[in-house]
């Protein structure tokens, strides 16, 4: 016994040891190891298992309930005991394979992906003894699994919802792959990109353009160079549209392609609102360069950035010439107008006030013509001067014209005034010339017949009465002229004498500007205003200009301007001046004697007549030479009584 | 020489000027007309004495110039104008235009005279010239037709032998013709037919040296 102990003892111990190793290895091997009976009630659950489920295998065990359903509701994610279950129980039934992923509950609440399969031990008879399964832990792989999935689900939808077209190419150029709005837009399927012999085909591409794109497409794919091409694309449900299509090549780490990426853009409306623009463009461009006047830019500082061609033409530029055109203004105006053109424009451009002037350009074969040209400042939201536009037009004709009509009707004007000067002298010559003649004959022939020897007393008597008919007569002659010139009062009524020097500013405008002087208005604002004979004042006005206006003529240089200034002259009487830059009177008391003058072709009266309207007015004419040049002429017009305090 | 032999016309339309210069001349001793309208003065009877027209440029009627025009046809007194106002245009046709003067109202006693002594002389000359041409017309009336082919022959200064072939007479002939002309012009010498046939203004239609004229036209004139 002894011996059959011992001789069983290392039997006994060897199978000791190896179910030890056994057991040893069940719980040592990575992964979960389960054993079921052939109707599948759980019975062993290695230490592994039991250490991830913290329950071993009876641990769930509740009366009423099989174990397997008890361990089931236990461990398995209640989403997955369902199919779990039904599985089980098929393989039960049927004997075959068990194989099943799951989630399984750690001991911590934690579900995790389990991958179980399971397979039947049979005896000889080949009845199921046992099901032995083992699952392992999967979750990792699961959840790398899913984001992939996820990742490449996005990145599809990403790929249809772009709103590209996009597609592959392989690196021979043949076309491989299309994202769903391909077709859905353009109604294009892969296969009308490949023809029957298995090339390219690009026939969705206008015919126009498909030479230009097969040569892009073939120097990409032979270069590697990424691809740019623009073309009209073949839609299946309407016209061409345009499309911008860019294929990148897709390399491996030595470098050759594997793939090419497209992706192609619509800009149909792009090409159209492109084209649009360019033949609108061109349209302007036609306009600007057929109106028939002189158009120009200007930068803000004076620069001159463009002329249009009927501009070139007249001034004989050549518009390729940048540098001529940012210097044309330097030699186009004539040297008279040059400087006064100038100090206008750069007044503007330093003010923002529009320009409007009139001047003379020098045209392609010399001559100068009458220009009227204005300018006005396009300005950006911020009010901000961006540009100066300009148009200029020929006036010259108008202009000489005008100037005609105004030599004419100066002539006019002056032949009527020496006209009625001359009858009125003639006429009261004739008047006072009879009698005068008739007296000194009579004179005459009295002292005669004083004289004689002997006197004949009788006949000197006759005349000596006839002398003296005569000169009662001439007297009579003379008191008829001074009743013909008495002055009648005219009607006198309040008046704003700013506003009747702005008028009289007005409708001398032409002719200052003619003569190139300008009118500087310094008029005091509120001035009360005056009882005046209207027509009478603006009489004095005018010819005070046109004096002043006169004695400028011959100044060279400078700037002629003559100065208009209204001011309040003491309490009761307002008073204006008119100061020139002129010559100056050479002798200041003298001016108002009746024709007096110092002009070639005045008649002397001007300023004399002035004086006797602003006197009977009420007010004061006098006259000063100004310290530095010129003179001034000021009168005082007395207040309305009204207005007087 | 009276001043009584001689006559001043004055018109003018102002009756206190034609009054008053027609009591100067008077005074001055001379006779005057007075006439307010240009018609008037034509109308009038004048005596056939050297005399002075003073004119008004200014008339009712006509123009002072215009009517001086009119008055040049015929024969009439040289002229005095008086004016209101002297413009240089007027003064200068009137000048133009024969008168002696042109006077400006009011006028001088010394200009008057001066301007109305030199017309009348004018006047007289005039007179004494036409006098003396009326009696030279009427010499020539009375030579004989034939005498009056003669006469322009001589006076153009042609030998007798030439005039004589000129009219296809003897050389004798044409010497009594000539000698008749001398007699019946009162011709003093041939100087003197020459002199009055000149004042006759009649024409000379030969020249004794027409060929060496002609000659000489042909000649080079340097």
């Amino acid at each position: 016994m002894q011996i059959k102990v011992d001789d069983h003892k290392p039997v006994e111990e060897t199978l000791r040891d190896r179910e030890w190793e056994l057991s040893q290895l069940v719980d040592l091997v990575p992964g979960h190891l389960w054993r079921l009976t052939p109707d599948g009630e759980p019975t062993f659950f290695n230490k592994r298992m039991v250490g991830f489920l913290g329950l071993d295998v009876a641990d769930a065990d509740r009366p009423g309930v099989s174990r397997l359903q008890a361990v089931i509701e236990a461990v398995i994610h209640p989403d997955d005991a369902a199919e779990f279950g039904e599985t089980l129980r098929c393989s039960l039934v049927t004997g075959k394979d068990f194989s099943i992923r799951y989630r399984l509950r750690r001991s911590d609440g934690v579900y995790r992906w389990m991958s179980s399969r399971a397979e039947p031990m049979r005896d000889q008879a080949g009845h199921i003894v046992q099901w032995y399964g083992l699952c392992h832990d999967i979750d990792d792989q699961v959840h790398a699994e899913e984001a992939l999935r996820r990742s490449e689900r996005q990145l599809q939808q990403l790929i249809d919802a772009v709103p590209a077209l996009i597609w592959c190419m392989t690196p021979e150029g043949i076309p491989c792959y299309l994202n769903k709005r391909v077709s859905d837009i353009t109604g294009i399927a892969l296969e009308d990109l490949i023809a029957p012999d298995g090339a390219r085909s690009l026939t969705v591409i206008h015919p126009d353009d498909r030479d230009a794109i097969d040569r892009a497409l073939a120097r990409s794919i032979e270069t590697g160079e990424p691809f740019v091409g623009r073309y009209r694309q073949c839609r299946s449900d309407g016209p061409h549209r345009w499309v911008e299509s860019r294929a990148e090549p897709l390399r491996d780490e030595a470098g050759n392609i594997l793939q090419w990426y497209g992706v192609s853009v619509d800009i149909h409306d792009l090409m159209t609102v492109q084209q649009t623009l360019r033949e609108r463009e061109r349209e302007l461009s036609l306009l600007v360069d057929m109106v028939p006047s002189n158009l120009w830019r200007l930068t803000p500082e004076g620069e001159t950035t463009l002329a249009n061609r009927h501009m070139a033409d007249f001034l004989g530029m050549d518009l390729e010439d940048k540098q001529q055109l940012s210097e044309v203004f330097d030699t186009i105006f004539h040297p008279d107008d040059v400087e006064t053109v100038w100090d206008g424009l750069a007044r503007c451009l330093r003010t923002g006030e529009r320009f409007s002037m009139k001047y003379r350009l020098r045209r392609a074969d010399g001559v100068y013509r009458w220009m009227s040209g204005r300018a006005a400042p396009l300005r950006d939201e911020s009010g901000r001067i961006v540009q100066w536009f300009g148009l200029c037009h020929d006036i010259d004709d108008q202009v000489h014209a005008e100037e005609a009509l105004r030599r004419t009707s100066d002539r006019l004007a002056q032949a009527t005034r020496a006209a009625s000067l001359a009858e009125l002298s003639a006429s009261i010559a004739h008047e006072v010339n009879q009698p005068l003649a008739a007296i000194v004959a009579n004179s005459h022939a009295c002292h005669r017949w004083l004289s004689a020897d002997p006197p004949n007393i009788d006949r000197a008597k006759i005349t000596a009465e006839r002398i003296t008919r005569d000169a009662n007569s001439a007297a009579d002659v003379v008191g008829r002229i001074r009743a013909l010139f008495r002055q009648t009062p005219h009607a006198r009524l309040p008046e704003d004498a700013n506003r009747l020097i702005s008028e009289v500013c007005r409708f001398m405008a032409d002719e200052t500007a003619a003569r190139r002087v300008r009118i500087k208005t310094n008029l005091e604002l509120g001035l009360p205003s005056a009882a005046l004979d209207r027509v009478q004042v603006q009489q004095v006005l005018v010819n005070l200009i046109r004096n002043g206006v006169d004695a400028m003529d011959t100044v060279v240089g400078g700037a002629r301007e003559l100065e208009i200034q209204s001011a309040r002259h003491g309490s009761d009487a307002i008073r204006i001046e008119v100061r020139d830059e002129g010559t100056g009177f050479e002798d200041v008391e003298r001016v108002f004697e009746p024709f007096f003058t110092t002009k070639q072709h005045g008649m002397g009266m001007g300023l004399a007549i002035c004086r006797s309207i602003v006197e009977s007015h009420g007010g004061r004419l006098w006259t000063a030479n100004n310290e530095t040049r010129g003179a001034t002429v000021a009168f005082t017009l007395p207040l309305e009584a009204s207005e007087a305090p | 020489m009276s001043l009584l032999d001689e006559i001043v016309f004055v018109v003018d339309d102002d009756a206190r000027v034609r009054e008053a210069i027609s009591e100067l001349l008077e005074s001055l001793g001379w006779q005057s007309r007075t006439f307010a309208v240009a018609a008037d003065y034509i109308a009038a009877v004048k005596p056939d004495l050297p005399a002075c027209l003073i004119l008004d440029i200014e008339l009712p009627d006509i123009n002072g110039l215009e009517f001086q025009k009119q008055l040049s046809d015929d024969v009439h007194p040289p002229i005095v104008f008086i004016t209101g106002h002297g413009d240089i245009p007027s003064s200068v046709r009137a000048i133009q235009g024969g008168a002696v003067d042109f006077l400006t109202k009011p006028v001088g006693e010394q200009e008057l005279v001066t301007a109305v002594r030199a017309a009348i002389n004018r006047d007289r000359e005039q007179r004494s010239v036409r006098a003396e041409l009326a009696e030279l017309v009427r010499r020539l009336d009375a030579l004989t037709p034939r005498e009056r082919e003669v006469l322009p022959l001589v006076v153009s200064g042609l030998l007798n032998k030439q005039a004589a072939a000129e009219l296809g007479i003897s050389e004798i002939t044409l010497e009594i013709h000539r000698s008749k002309i001398m007699h019946k012009m009162q011709a003093a010498s041939f100087a003197d037919l020459v002199r009055i046939a000149e004042k006759l203004q009649i024409p000379i239609t030969h020249s004794r040296r027409s060929g060496s004229l002609q000659e000489c036209t042909t000649r080079n004139p340097w």
